[in-house]
């Protein structure tokens, strides 16, 4: 599965603070290939949006480097940056009175050529993402009549339409309902096979579970790095998470893990 | 917050007439090419043989402006009641094709077009009329805006201010010279003169009683005589010290109102405003402690008309304030 | 259900893509340069004298244009018509559209339908400068000199108006910016704050005026009065460069309606663009205020109107913005002239808010 290709973002020696003395971030290595789905695990303050902040280049590293396409973040221009990078935040209350086609078309200003219209190209991109999105059918919806699961699609199609070859997913699945987040993690995965690079912040380790590779957080640092089933652990889930777990095995061979409903006492410390 | 200001602003701009003016504009008015004497010069005026008005002329308005009339006037706007007044005293009435809409003397202009409604000049009213002068009223009356607007449009426009009964005199006499009605006008200026005169020489003699003059109060500000106003001057020629306000605003604070303690109190705005009586301005909070409301003397002033409009008929103000002033040297 | 529902639902994306089809932008915009035209026809065709009607003003346009009409009317209805009622319908139309396309760029980077082009205190700077240049001869009477008080105190309440607008935006924008950044919420309360120390010292020099009471009371309603050829000649430029700058950047102001965040992951400077905006916008709005003085509401509701019924893509909405405040204000004028010469923000407010809330109640039930 792993391929021989450049990283398209690579992370060296992260470090950032928000105030001197108290870095959020230390020492983060991560390097995120074509084709993969990263999964970035992490308790409540590990540091994990401020990562993917740093990885956007909304914020710079006190010390370290981001590199995109192996040229540092702070090299791109703006817009050359959008037209490769794509980010779906953890909220975007969408502006009323738009069409749905409308708010996806914004995702093409990075590219937009002409002054007032939209070019052929502009228009394929959208038709695109609106139905790698499955949100082909909500095009001529006003934003305002859509429910939290189809937001959330145009938000991925907004971003889809971008045409990025790198999508930052910051808590996607934080309004969506069971199958909804199936069903986003589903898209991006398949985008991943078609050659785009993700890296996905969640919180459900059973849905983490899925993806080709779990990174964890800890403490602004990572922990773990690796395929879901040598990095989700009972002892590091315990130590990260103060939570118990075990893994099943089914009459199938695949892998279940199993919470216990009582914490062990170690996320108390873990502001 | 709007209307309120809406309700102040008429009686603030009839106050502008009654307030000195500050422009520095040479006063009294003269005529600019001929040496002929303002009205001051008493009562012989009208003896001196006045000469016809060769026209183009230039003359200096009260606004310290050069105007240059090409050819006698014959189609006149006027923009105040006291510039209509003035204009109709020289005999030129007939001349008049446009007044405001609070014109109502001589009484044969109130059938003319209005071009000045509500206090607002309406530039297009007064354009159609095609007037050949056009007289406004100084020191904000006519606003400055409208004053170059009408400059703009190529119109002639004669600023008319004046400050003191002298200077009405003078103003008639720059209108009688602006209309070729220099005769008409000496003649006007010798009868104000010898009102004048006859005032003085009614009064002479008397206590100077401390007179203040309210032209209006609104919201809690007391408006009279400017300082150097002709309203302050009539009174001084009827006898009377006046108590003055700010000279441009005209108006006066109740502080300074009660310290200057006026020894007469002559009720203007009593003429419009039938509430306003000797017993409500002694209900005024603080006004009760002055002379003039202790002893008796808050009089209404039916004619304040013709003591607030620096026009001909200044003559019946005078007489009205002298009589009001010094009633025992008028008989009664 | 993917599957089913992709193919006709492509066919439709295509056509949907590319926003307002140009079909549906050639008629609104069409229609909007239609009413400005007949708002300039009703404005130099009607007048309290009764001089010039209909007919003598398209004759009167026409010769001044050049074109061979026979004249039948006297010179008087001919400087009227091109010296009055033109200069003022014009600067209508430069006022009102240079406001409304304000209010659209204020609504959109602070969020807020209720912005007007004077919330960060535009009008307020403006104000103290128009009133202190309307004093100036006054307190200085050296200032005075020449042709009398009035001439110069005009041209330097512009001028000074025009400054202290877009002094004012300046000094607003830099105390709320912190960090690089100016937050939305900061940048109200700076510009309220700003706009009372200038509102009062306002009141103050106003306590002062003296004579000038009559003019500063006229300026600061509003009115369109004094509009002369040479008014037009310094505002219409300004408002109109600011206005096509602003409408270039309908696709930026369409990306902040996302929010900070989203807008600078589409490769917007956010901050960069937002100051931009905002200078374009004070611009146009100072010269508007220069020559007109603050004329309330068209900045207000025109945009929001128009929102209500043809959506915030302002792509659509700044053009049709620029078009309905014209129109509005040059017609709005026309009946404060015939009324007398009432403040004009008087007669918009009257005819135009019982018509945007009959708009909001109908566009709100159908929502519901």
């Amino acid at each position: 599965m792993r391929i021989a290709v450049a990283p398209i973002i690579e992370a060296r020696d992260l470090t950032f603070g928000f105030r001197a003395g108290r870095a959020v971030l230390a020492g983060v290595d991560l390097a995120v290939r074509p084709g993969e789905l990263v999964v970035l695990l992490g308790t409540n303050g590990s540091g994990k949006t401020t990562l993917i902040r740093l990885l956007a280049g909304t914020l710079r590293p006190q010390h370290g480097t981001v590199t995109l396409a192996g040229r540092p973040l702070g090299d791109w221009r703006r817009g050359e940056l959008a037209r490769r990078v794509a980010v779906l935040p953890q909220h975007l209350d969408l502006p009323a009175g738009f069409r749905v086609a409308e708010i996806v078309e914004m995702g093409r200003a990075p590219h937009a050529e002409r002054l007032f219209g939209a070019s052929a190209g502009d228009g394929a991109a959208v038709e695109r993402a609106l139905r790698e999105a499955d949100a082909a059918e909500l095009a001529d919806r006003s934003v305002d009549e859509l429910s939290g699961g189809e937001r959330q699609r145009v938000l991925v199609a907004m971003a889809l339409a971008q045409e990025p070859e790198l999508l930052l997913l910051d808590e996607p699945t934080l309004h969506l309902d069971l199958a909804h987040q199936l069903s986003l993690l589903d898209t991006v995965m398949r985008l991943c096979r078609a050659g785009l690079a993700a890296i996905a912040v969640l919180h459900d380790l059973a849905l983490a579970g899925m993806a080709d590779r779990v990174a964890v957080l800890d403490r602004g640092r990572i922990r773990a790095d690796g395929r879901p089933g040598e990095v989700l652990t009972p002892a590091l889930v315990r130590s990260v998470f103060g939570v118990r777990m075990t893994v099943a095995t089914d009459d199938e061979g695949a892998r279940h893990l199993v919470l216990e409903p009582r914490a062990t006492g170690r996320v108390a410390g873990a502001g | 917050m709007a209307l309120r200001v809406l309700r102040v602003i008429p009686p603030l701009i009839a106050a502008l007439l009654l307030a000195a003016c500050q422009t520095g504009a040479p006063s009294p008015s003269v005529v600019a090419s001929s040496a002929i004497p303002s009205g001051a010069s008493g009562t012989g005026a009208s003896a001196v043989p006045v000469p016809a008005t060769h026209y183009p002329v230039v003359v200096t308005d009260d606004a310290g402006r050069d105007v240059t009339i090409a050819a006698d006037p014959r189609r006149i706007v006027s923009l105040a009641p006291s510039t209509t007044e003035i204009a109709c005293a020289v005999g030129a009435c007939a001349e008049l094709v446009g007044v405001t809409d609070f014109d109502d003397y001589p009484a044969q202009v109130a059938g003319l077009p209005k071009v000045v409604i509500g206090a607002q000049v309406d530039v297009e009213k007064v354009v159609a009329a095609e007037p050949d002068l056009v007289l406004a009223a100084g020191n904000g009356f006519t606003p400055d805006a409208i004053l170059s607007q009408l400059d703009d449009l190529g119109l002639t426009v004669l600023v008319l201010y004046p400050q003191s009964a002298d200077e009405i005199g003078g103003d008639i006499t720059l209108v009688g010279r602006t209309l070729d009605a220099g005769a008409a006008a000496a003649r006007e200026v010798a009868r104000i003169d010898d009102a004048v005169a006859s005032v003085r020489t009614a009064v002479a003699g008397a206590d100077r009683p401390r007179v203040f003059y309210e032209v209006g109060v609104f919201e809690g500000q007391i408006f009279t005589a400017g300082a150097d106003s002709f309203l302050a001057s009539l009174i001084q020629i009827a006898g009377g010290d006046p108590v003055t306000g700010d000279a441009t605003t005209t108006s006066l604070a109740l502080e300074d109102l009660v310290a200057a303690d006026p020894q007469v109190i002559l009720l203007g705005d009593a003429a419009y405003d039938a509430t306003i009586t000797a017993e409500t301005v002694a209900a005024r909070p603080g006004w009760g402690e002055m002379t003039a409301v202790a002893d008796g003397h808050v009089l209404p002033m039916p004619d304040d008309l013709v003591i607030t409009r620096p026009g001909p008929r200044v003559t019946e103000g005078l007489l009205a304030l002298a009589r009001a002033i010094h009633p025992d040297r008028f008989g009664g | 259900m993917r599957a089913a529902g992709t193919l006709p639902a492509t066919a439709r994306i295509g056509a949907l893509v590319g926003g307002p089809s140009l079909a549906r932008a050639a008629i609104v915009l069409g229609a909007g340069v239609l009413l400005v035209i007949v708002a300039v026809v009703v404005g130099v065709g009607v007048g309290t004298s009764g001089l010039a009607g209909p007919l003598d003003a398209a004759g009167i346009l026409a010769h001044r244009i050049g074109l061979a009409v026979p004249v039948s009317w006297s010179p008087g209805a001919e400087q009227i018509v091109w010296e009055l009622r033109l200069p003022r319908a014009v600067t209508a139309l430069v006022v009102g559209g240079g406001l409304a396309t304000a209010g659209v760029v204020f609504q959109a980077l602070l969020r807020n339908p209720l912005a007007d082009p004077y919330v960060i205190g535009t009008a307020a700077g403006a104000s103290l400068g128009a009133v202190a240049g309307l004093m100036v001869p006054t307190l200085v009477p050296a200032l005075a000199l020449g042709a009398g008080t009035a001439w110069w105190g005009i041209g330097l309440a512009q001028v000074l108006a025009f400054a202290g607008g877009l002094g004012t935006m300046l000094v607003v924008y830099g105390v709320a910016r912190t960090g690089g950044r100016v937050p939305v919420v900061t940048l109200l309360l700076v510009g309220y704050a700003i706009s009372s120390v200038l509102a009062a010292a306002t009141a103050l020099l106003m306590f002062f005026a003296g004579n000038r009471l009559g003019a500063i009371f006229g300026w600061l309603m509003g009115s369109l009065g004094g509009a002369t050829w040479t008014d037009l000649a310094l505002a219409t430029p300004l408002v109109a460069a600011a206005a096509a700058v602003i409408l270039v950047r309908w696709r930026r102001l369409n990306l902040l309606l996302l929010g900070d965040g989203p807008a600078a992951h589409l490769g917007l400077d956010v901050e960069r663009e937002k100051l931009i905006l905002t200078v374009l916008a004070t611009l146009a709005t100072s010269a508007a205020v220069a020559v007109a003085g603050t004329i309330g509401f068209v900045g207000l509701v025109v945009p929001h109107l128009l929102r209500l019924v043809l959506g915030p893509d302002h792509r659509l909405l700044l053009p049709t913005s620029f078009l309905g405040g014209a129109a509005l204000l040059a017609l709005a004028d026309t009946g404060a002239r015939l009324a007398g010469g009432v403040p004009v923000g008087v007669v918009t407010a009257l005819l135009g808010a019982p018509f945007f809330l009959v708009l909001l109640r109908r566009t709100r039930a159908i929502g519901a």
